[in-house]
């Protein structure tokens, strides 16, 4: 019993880094319908940034937290003034995203070979003086590396959600998802926000990847594999759907812990692939799909 | 029965000569406007003539590709939609467009997201309950779950929140039943009583359009077919053709 | 018609040179596993072509068909199994896992395949990896009467069979209603094209052709070090660069694609190392932005602008292209 307890809040921990890896791919989708297959690169790079600080100069990765966020932020700047607005001159959104699709492609090429020409194929984590300390939880023993990792995803959630809905920033940007002509009608400077929201979303990415670091390793081919989770995670929450990220990246962790419990640990991605199909099958919209939720 | 209109007036907008075309399929030609302050007029045409395609001109949305757009003196065809509603003009675009999943209170605030709005906002949040009495009553309720009326009332009360000079109103009463449409051209007088708004106005419905209007354009085909005072508009040759396809007005 | 009959004869005149050079010279070893390599990513890119070009469905996991296939390839030839045998089997199980990822993805938008290819990529260079720990390969009475001559006319003949079936397939009333479906979707449906039907055909194409590349790999290569290399990413990218530069949705574009990529590699591998990976990634990325329809498809774009300003052209200039980009 105590080994079921464990998985599951293992999955809980695991679940929360899940969602905070997805939101940053969550909201350039939703907001833009742009698919960014960097999104991946952007988390590992997040994480060698955390990496190298904490070499260099000592800094406690936590700490270097918003150094990160700025280089991201300024990446994801960039991302979007020079691979994704040259496509918004096609007018349909499945063209769009078609495009975005090979685009970011390209990008995480160049991306992840650019680092591991940096920083050599080899894995890096950061080990400091607090990395293998636990806490006991309910039976069970839980890193406080891994538990620090999810107060952070619920952080940045909540910090999120207030800044969709309190901010005018953050009505702009649920304004130009609902009807970007709208928008744009209304006197909102839609392109500007959507270079906005690009930042913010590379610099959920770089939050992630310190979190990473510090919890697994990171490397240079390792994007793909996070990408992967943060899709299967948009899958579950439902396309454009971005409060449902934290309970559906929660509900993936879940499953996979429990699934160590039958199969072995190694063969976690084929699970996901497994979840993720399943849920294509059963509920495409996603399983937080209310009658109310307009399809798009 | 073309009436030459008095050039020496304050014209807020003028169209001059615009052509505009979509993708490659040419919809407007040599189209000419002009509109005073305070005044309303209305475009009449039959569907597809090239209303909704002038409106989007002069808001920002198609550039066209031959003639200008002044508005107060200024040329404002090359800017960004929100640029010109910075300038002072507001679209209710046709559909009404709203944001469905978003409150009452927090589509007008959208309304009001040039830098100028969003400082008087408080006021004119304000004044638009004042006009629209129901949307205070709703502020929280989402806006997809609107009626037909509440909606083009809400899509109005977003354009106003802007504080602009010139309303355009595409399709004003598309959807609506006859009264509610009624009381819509009644809120549109009333914006506009105090001289300070003026408004263009598309409309399907002839007799509405030129009884709300004082003066009012006929487009056909991507042609400006006709022009004149709203009442004598009402029984002209122009508008049998425009809308009947009779006569030899054609393209 | 005498531009086709100059196609032609182009094509007659390379396959000569291709077909007798290499009978009455030695061209060494390096060239020839240079020439094998060319036609491997030639199917290969013919295979995404037939999906992400001709059908307009991004896959980013073809890597997950070629790689099934050079696995199944070398244990059935291992075991004992004829070559062609064993490539069949390859290509036949790159199609049947098609089906199986296709079947719940192609019904729904273009990411969720985009997603689901990937997914089945990486989850199968997991397992794989996991499975096979240590290195991979043929006894040695294999490579004792290893012989490039017949791989190189396997290829040959499979690359010109590759290039043959995207030409019948284009022409076809299966090529047409790709061609509408690509152009829009909803309007193909709503004419009565069965949408997802199609979809699936020309993913099972395209998956037989990457299995037949994954087949033909198996059959050149005979040990691996890291077997989970087979299902590395970079398969896809090599395969999408080149259908991208040369011209997805064109026939000849993947061809030409393919031999820029190989040539500029041999290029500039020994050069840049590393870097050019670095290089090819941001020329892909400036294709996608600044040159969308490739080289063959600007060529294209170039002789109907030609045509089209000529005075008896008239109607027919205006008409959309089959099986060409929009």
């Amino acid at each position: 019993m105590s080994a079921v307890i464990q998985a599951l809040l293992i999955g809980i921990v695991v679940g929360a880094l899940y969602s905070l890896v997805a939101l940053g791919f969550g909201l350039i989708m939703g907001v833009m319908r742009f698919v960014n297959i960097a999104h991946g690169s952007f988390i590992i790079i997040g994480g060698y940034i955390a990496y190298w600080l904490f070499t260099l100069w000592g800094i406690d990765p936590y700490l270097s937290i918003p150094a990160v966020m700025v280089c991201m932020f300024v990446m994801g700047l960039l991302l979007y003034r020079l691979a994704l607005a040259p496509l918004l001159k096609y007018p349909r959104a499945e063209m769009r995203m078609d495009k975005s699709l090979l685009i970011t492609f390209g990008v995480t090429w160049v991306l992840d070979n650019a680092v591991t020409l940096v920083w050599t194929p080899d894995t890096r984590s950061v080990i400091t003086p607090y990395s293998g300390s636990t806490i006991g939880i309910f039976g069970a023993r839980l890193g406080l590396v891994g538990l620090t990792g999810l107060v952070i995803a619920v952080l940045i959630t909540v910090f999120l959600h207030l800044l969709l809905t309190r901010t005018y920033f953050g009505k702009h940007v649920r304004a130009a998802t609902e009807d970007s002509g709208a928008a744009s009608l209304s006197g909102v400077n839609v392109q500007r926000t959507y270079l906005i929201s690009c930042g913010i979303a590379a610099a959920l990415g770089g939050v992630a990847g310190v979190v990473i670091v510090s919890s697994y390793s990171v490397a240079p081919s390792g994007g793909l594999n996070w990408l992967l989770i943060a899709m299967v995670v948009i899958v579950l929450a439902g396309e454009g759907n971005i409060t449902a990220i934290l309970p559906a990246g929660l509900i993936l962790g879940v499953l996979q812990s429990m699934s160590t419990l039958v199969v072995s640990p190694a063969y976690q991605q084929p699970i996901s692939l497994i979840v993720f199909i399943l849920v294509l099958l059963l509920r495409p919209n996603g399983l937080f799909a209310h009658g109310g939720m307009d399809d798009r | 029965m073309l009436t030459p209109i008095n050039c020496r007036r304050n014209n807020v907008l003028e169209v001059n000569h615009i052509d505009v075309f979509h993708d490659d399929l040419q919809a407007l030609w040599d189209v000419s406007m002009t509109i005073a302050a305070g005044e309303i007029v209305s475009l009449v045409g039959s569907n597809g003539a090239g209303k909704s395609t002038l409106m989007q001109a002069i808001c920002g949305v198609s550039k066209p590709r031959a003639g200008s757009i002044l508005f107060d003196g200024a040329r404002i065809d090359r800017l960004a939609p929100h640029r010109v509603v910075e300038k002072g003009i507001c679209m209710v675009p046709e559909g009404r467009r709203l944001f469905p999943r978003m409150s009452i209170l927090e589509n007008l605030e959208v309304g009001a997201s040039v830098k100028t709005a969003r400082k008087t906002r408080r006021e004119t949040l304000d004044w638009v309950y004042e006009v629209f009495p129901v949307l205070k009553a709703r502020s929280g309720q989402r806006a997809g779950t609107l009626s037909g009326g509440e909606q083009q009332m809400l899509a109005i009360g977003r354009a106003l929140m802007s504080r602009p000079r010139l309303l355009l109103i595409d399709e004003m009463s598309l959807g609506l039943s006859p009264v509610a449409a009624q009381s819509i051209a009644g809120v549109v007088r009333e914006v506009n009583a105090p001289r300070m708004l003026t408004i263009l106005l598309v409309e399907q419905d002839v007799q509405l359009a030129l009884t709300l209007a004082q003066r009012g354009y006929v487009i056909e085909n991507g042609r400006i077919v006709g022009m004149g005072p709203a009442a004598a508009l009402l029984c002209s040759e122009e508008i049998k053709e425009a809308y009947l396809g009779m006569g030899s007005a054609q393209r | 018609m005498t531009d086709s009959r100059k196609r032609a004869s182009l094509c007659a005149a390379v396959l000569a040179v291709l077909v007798f050079v290499p009978l009455v010279s030695d061209l060494g070893s390096r060239v020839m596993n240079l020439m094998v390599t060319l036609f491997i990513y030639i199917i290969l890119a013919e295979g995404w072509n037939v999906i992400g070009g001709y059908t307009g469905q991004v896959n980013l996991g073809i890597v997950a068909f070629f790689g099934v296939s050079t696995m199944v390839t070398h244990f059935l030839w291992k075991a004992g199994l004829p070559i062609f045998v064993a490539i069949s089997s390859g290509t036949l199980s790159a199609v049947v896992l098609a089906v199986l990822i296709g079947l719940p993805t192609l019904r729904l938008r273009g990411m969720y395949f985009a997603v689901g290819t990937i997914a089945l990529a990486q989850a199968s260079q997991t397992i794989v990896a996991n499975v096979f720990t240590r290195q991979v390969s043929m006894p040695g009475s294999f490579s004792a009467n290893y012989s490039l001559s017949p791989r190189y006319y396997l290829g040959l003949i499979l690359a010109c069979a590759s290039v043959g079936v995207v030409h019948v397939v284009a022409r076809s009333k299966v090529g047409l209603a790709l061609a509408a479906l690509r152009d829009d979707e909803g309007a193909a449906r709503v004419t009565g094209v069965r949408v997802f039907r199609y979809k699936v055909t020309a993913l099972m194409i395209s998956a037989a052709l990457a299995g037949l590349a994954g087949g033909l790999y198996g059959y050149v290569r005979l040990s691996f070090w890291q077997v989970a290399s087979v299902f590395s990413p970079s398969w896809t990218f090599d395969a999408v660069l080149s259908v991208v530069v040369g011209g997805a949705g064109t026939l000849f574009g993947p061809v030409v694609g393919s031999v820029f990529l190989v040539v500029l590699s041999e290029l500039f591998a020994n050069t840049l190392g590393q870097a050019h990976l670095i290089v090819f990634g941001f020329v892909f990325i400036l294709v996608v932005l600044f040159l969308p329809q490739g080289l063959m498809g600007g060529a294209d774009l170039l002789r109907r602008r030609k045509m089209s300003s000529r005075p008896e052209a008239g109607i027919e200039a205006q008409a959309p292209p089959i099986g060409g980009r929009p």
